[in-house]
């Protein structure tokens, strides 16, 4: 009764998924495999009720369910809406990728559902057990969804990605079972609850060490960063548009409560992971000046923003946590608009590779328009959320302490180079070229063109005003 | 006075912008043009109404408005305001864009040969950005304005200009974006600091206040650099000038213009506004520092100057030069020398916009801007050699003449300051005062070289100076010539602002 009790209580949008899953399922068997419009509709109508859903689940005060297993709170109930609304974006960009593979339409999306499930689930896991499961089933759900490509370089991708992924969850399993021989615990809770009485020794550091150094591969940073390019670049780009956002949204979640919670102790840690960050930043930035394919450069970018919030998030504090709320909103919007932008191209049958952008500019002004908007975002450039999301994160820094000062301003330094290569690409668009046909691109993919233009108009208008949400990020922050 | 609305004079350019890409202009080049030129003297006029309504006496922000969202300022949780207001030095800056750009679209109609929409776009969107760098009342709202700037320009000069300009863009950007993130860095301790010392969460450049004792030494003297750098990327200072010679050389005419006169007059104008209105106890400590960096900035780019053979590279390095005039002033920390900077800064904006015009004119003339190249113009344009020969002298600095008052208001006031420095301050100024040798010497040697000397037979048809350019080059002299004999129209505004500003620095 306890159970059917908790399910009720919190876990409605994830039973909402479970259920979408297995009508994705079994529809599967019974139509015929062409039917991407209804597969597509349904999937949507599962996030919708799913999101819906949300508004039901007991958030306050805080519900700690499955023997403590469970928990919601404002903060998993914000982590969940994100993710569920950047999917809700993400499920219209997915046409081509079915469409040209001849694929079935409802097992790509139940698998996008099941990634969907594991993600909400991680984020509102409260011991080690709950979220190493979560996490497995959004990585299975992303082995397959990354070989659904056709040719050997997506399969190529993901038997990389298998691989790094299978590591880096021994490392960070070799960590938690670290953390549980020397408290005998994997609840977060009970965790910080012991240390409260006992010392931290200096293996509790090293297991925290080897449990942030397993998540970083979800995040793309180093040490497990150098899959990224290769698997941006084999995926097809609504599979890398996922991947670029609702694992790392989840991850974040769940390494943000890590560190206010069950790792606050240790101040190596802070030291480690301020260092990962700067050197992903440093790795990332100087990667992406030589990138040529349009993929490989987002995947350059998507990891070095990832060590932006890293830092900030290293540097544990009330404030610190708002800022990493708020760029992750930001970079969401900013990242499925230059996504759609892409996929807009590759169904206008333009190749990824940056020399082909030319003209667009004098054919296509508004896409180029919102295109520019998003990359330019991307750089940090004003009235766009990158700006205020930048400044707001790198504010959060500064006054973290003095000592953290020469690590920001090398982290300047590489945003620096990252405002190059963003440029080129826009600089690209706006050159006059003869030998590249300039085509009007079709109004085939009218879906991604809307969600261009939606990401871009929210890019702008985060970038002018965005009083309400910070203080929505700084509500949320306040109460973890 | 309800006509008179600072948000309107900020933000009109913006909707002009977006007005020409209505279906009314087409791709009419004469049309998207002129009403470009119309809408400038427009702006220009309503920005002299600013000044009609001004009053210098009193020192408090005139013309301050807020814009809100829904009840809710800009960024309310660090009480950032969107909030603009003028002083005496905003209003003197302003009218000098609005003059400036509306010299540079007229200038525009030989230089500019395609995708008229897109340019005149981005020189208004320049415009708002530039007025809401001097207008801006919140710290973090003049670097929103003072980033905006970076993306017309990285079009403007990327897009029309010549030789390596897509290069030369993108080290512009790239300098300013790395001095501004410095910057930003010292905006956002200065704005933290000043959080935890008074537990106050404003950046409003009036509420801040950081004179008080408990507000660590160390701490402001490192904002004070921190902020010194980006002005100094702008100014610029000298080890960090090397993008301004690229940038003017590959930027198109009425570009080079607008960023000799107004954009480097920005790194000056935060200066003030930062360094030396909200922390005055760090400038006095970096003065005497910035005082050698001035003295190099005016020797070593003068002796460049002179060994130039590029036209628009001898003006360029001028500017700099002229910039360093400015430190100068601003380092003496007394009244004369300060107010002589600002003036200098005047000056300087509408002499090397003339400068830059006249370059401008003769290049595509002859498409050459090798002083080897020319000679002996003189004999086929005498109205132009007219205008370069007042131009000229008013950057060496002849009396009655603009750029006489700045200079020697400069000099004074450094020479009369009273300072402990290693070197007594009256010896930088007499070496800083060899300026008047070196710049009559590279002045005078662009002149002789190019209009007079070796007479070419193949410059004997060229055409003299068209209408508009004209009216641009007669425009510049005559305010140059006015405010020679009458520099106290400039000063009487600045007096206000300059004795609430000194009283904190005065030694």
């Amino acid at each position: 009764m306890e159970f059917l009790n908790n399910l009720k209580n919190i876990m409605l949008p994830e039973i909402i998924i479970i259920l979408f899953i297995f009508i994705q399922i079994i529809l599967s068997m019974i139509l015929d495999l062409k039917h991407y419009k209804l597969s597509k509709w349904i999937t949507v109508l599962g996030i919708f009720l799913a999101t819906s859903m949300c508004t039901k689940v007991q958030i306050d005060p805080l519900y700690s369910g499955f023997k403590n297993a469970i928990i919601s709170d404002n903060y998993t109930i914000f982590f969940k809406v994100l993710i569920l609304v950047s999917s809700f974006f993400i499920v219209f960009l997915t046409k081509r990728t079915i469409t040209t593979r001849r694929g079935n339409a409802f097992q790509f999306n139940s698998l996008i559902l099941t990634a969907i499930l594991g993600a909400l689930t991680l984020v509102s896991s409260n011991d080690f057990i709950t979220m190493f499961i979560s996490m497995e089933t959004l990585t299975f759900a992303l082995f397959f969804l990354i070989a659904f490509e056709r040719g050997h370089v997506s399969k190529e991708a993901t038997f990389k990605y298998l691989i790094i992924s299978a590591i880096a969850s021994a490392v960070f399993l070799f960590g938690v079972s670290y953390l549980y021989g020397i408290t005998g615990f994997f609840n977060f809770t009970s965790i910080y609850d012991y240390f409260i009485e006992k010392n931290p020794t200096l293996l509790y550091s090293m297991a925290t060490i080897m449990i942030t150094c397993g998540l970083a591969f979800k995040l793309g940073v180093i040490p497990f960063a150098n899959w990224i390019l290769d698997i941006y670049e084999g995926a097809s780009t609504s599979v890398v548009t996922f991947l670029s956002i609702i694992p790392k949204v989840a991850m974040f979640g769940i390494l943000a409560r890590l560190l206010v919670f069950p790792l606050s102790y240790s101040f190596e840690l802070t030291f480690v992971l301020v260092t990962i960050s700067v050197v992903t930043a440093i790795w990332a930035n100087g990667l992406a000046i030589r990138q040529t394919n349009i993929k490989r450069l987002l995947a350059c970018s998507s990891s070095a923003n990832a060590a932006y919030v890293l830092f900030a998030a290293a540097l544990v504090s009330v404030f610190n946590l708002s800022t990493v709320l708020f760029y992750l909103i930001a970079y969401i919007f900013m990242n499925i608009g230059v996504f759609a932008a892409v996929i807009i191209l590759e169904s206008s049958e333009f190749s990824n590779y940056l020399y082909e952008f030319k003209n667009f500019a004098y054919t296509n002004p508004v896409f180029t328009l919102c295109f520019a908007t998003c990359i330019l975002g991307l750089a940090g450039f004003p009235i766009t959320a990158g700006f205020i999301s930048k400044v707001y994160l790198f504010s959060a820094i500064a006054r973290s302490g003095l000592i953290f000062l020469p690590f920001l301003v090398i982290l300047m330094f590489t945003i620096v180079i990252s405002v190059y290569y963003y440029l080129r690409v826009v600089k690209l668009m706006f050159e006059k070229s003869d030998v590249v046909a300039s085509e009007v691109i079709a109004h085939k993919t009218s879906s991604a063109i809307v969600i261009l233009y939606c990401c871009a108009t929210i890019t702008i208008v985060l970038g002018i005003c965005p009083s309400k949400i910070i203080e929505l990020c700084q509500l949320i922050a306040y109460n973890v | 006075m309800h006509f008179i609305s600072i948000l309107a004079l900020i933000f009109s350019p913006l909707v002009a912008a977006s007005l020409l890409f209505s279906p009314f202009f087409k791709n009419n080049e004469v049309r998207i043009r002129r009403f470009s030129k119309g809408f400038a003297s427009l702006h220009l006029l309503y920005s002299l109404g600013f000044l009609a309504f001004f009053n210098p006496v009193n020192d408090d922000i005139s013309y301050y408005k807020e814009i809100t969202f829904f009840g809710t300022s800009w960024i309310q949780p660090l009480g950032l305001k969107m909030a603009f207001g003028m002083d005496g030095i905003s209003l003197l800056m302003v009218i000098l864009t609005s003059f400036i750009f509306l010299l540079a679209l007229i200038a525009s109609k030989s230089n500019i040969r395609s995708k008229h929409k897109f340019y005149y776009s981005m020189i208004f969107l320049l415009q708002t950005a530039l007025l809401g760098v001097f207008c801006a009342r919140d710290m973090f709202l003049f670097f929103m304005f003072w980033e905006l700037e970076l993306i017309p320009m990285y079009f403007l000069i990327g897009q029309w200009g010549g030789g390596k300009c897509k290069a030369s863009a993108m080290k512009f950007v790239l300098y300013t974006f790395l001095g501004s993130l410095f910057m930003l860095l010292g905006i956002l301790l200065l704005h933290f600091y000043n959080f935890a010392t008074y537990g106050n969460m404003t950046a409003d450049f009036s509420t801040i206040s950081v004179t008080a004792p408990e507000f660590p030494m160390f701490m402001q003297v490192l904002i004070s650099i921190l902020l010194l750098i980006g002005f100094a990327v702008k100014m610029p200072i000298v080890p960090l000038h090397t993008w301004l010679p690229d940038a003017h050389v590959d930027a198109p005419t009425p570009v080079s213009m607008i960023l000799a006169a107004i954009l480097l007059k920005m790194g000056a104008y935060g200066l003030i506004r930062f360094n030396m209105q909200l922390l005055p106890d760090a400038f006095k400590i970096i003065a005497p520092i910035l005082m050698i960096f001035a003295l190099i900035n005016i020797i070593y780019t003068a002796l460049i100057a002179y060994a130039q053979t590029d036209l628009k590279k001898i003006v360029a390095y001028s500017s700099i030069s002229n910039m360093g005039i400015v430190i100068l002033g601003l380092c003496s920390l007394n009244v004369i020398g300060f107010s002589g900077a600002i003036f200098q800064m005047i000056a300087h904006g509408v002499i090397s916009a003339g400068l830059f015009m006249l370059v401008g004119i003769i290049y595509i003339r002859t498409k050459t801007r090798e002083m080897v190249d020319l000679g002996g113009l003189g004999t086929a344009m005498p109205r132009l050699m007219g205008f370069a020969l007042i131009l000229a002298l008013a950057s060496v600095g002849l009396p009655l003449l603009m750029g006489f008052v700045g200079e020697f208001l400069v000099f004074l006031g450094a020479f009369n300051s009273s300072y402990d420095t290693i070197v007594p301050i009256k010896i930088y100024t007499v070496l800083a005062i060899s300026i008047l040798i070196l710049s009559a010497a590279y002045m005078f040697r662009l002149l002789h070289k190019t209009f007079f000397a070796n007479i070419f037979e193949k410059w004997n048809n060229l055409n003299d100076i068209m209408n508009h350019e004209f009216v641009v080059l007669f425009a510049l002299v005559s305010a140059i010539g006015f405010f020679g004999i009458f520099p106290m129209a400039i000063i009487n505004i600045i007096q206000p602002v300059l004795t609430d500003i000194l009283q904190y620095l005065q030694i």
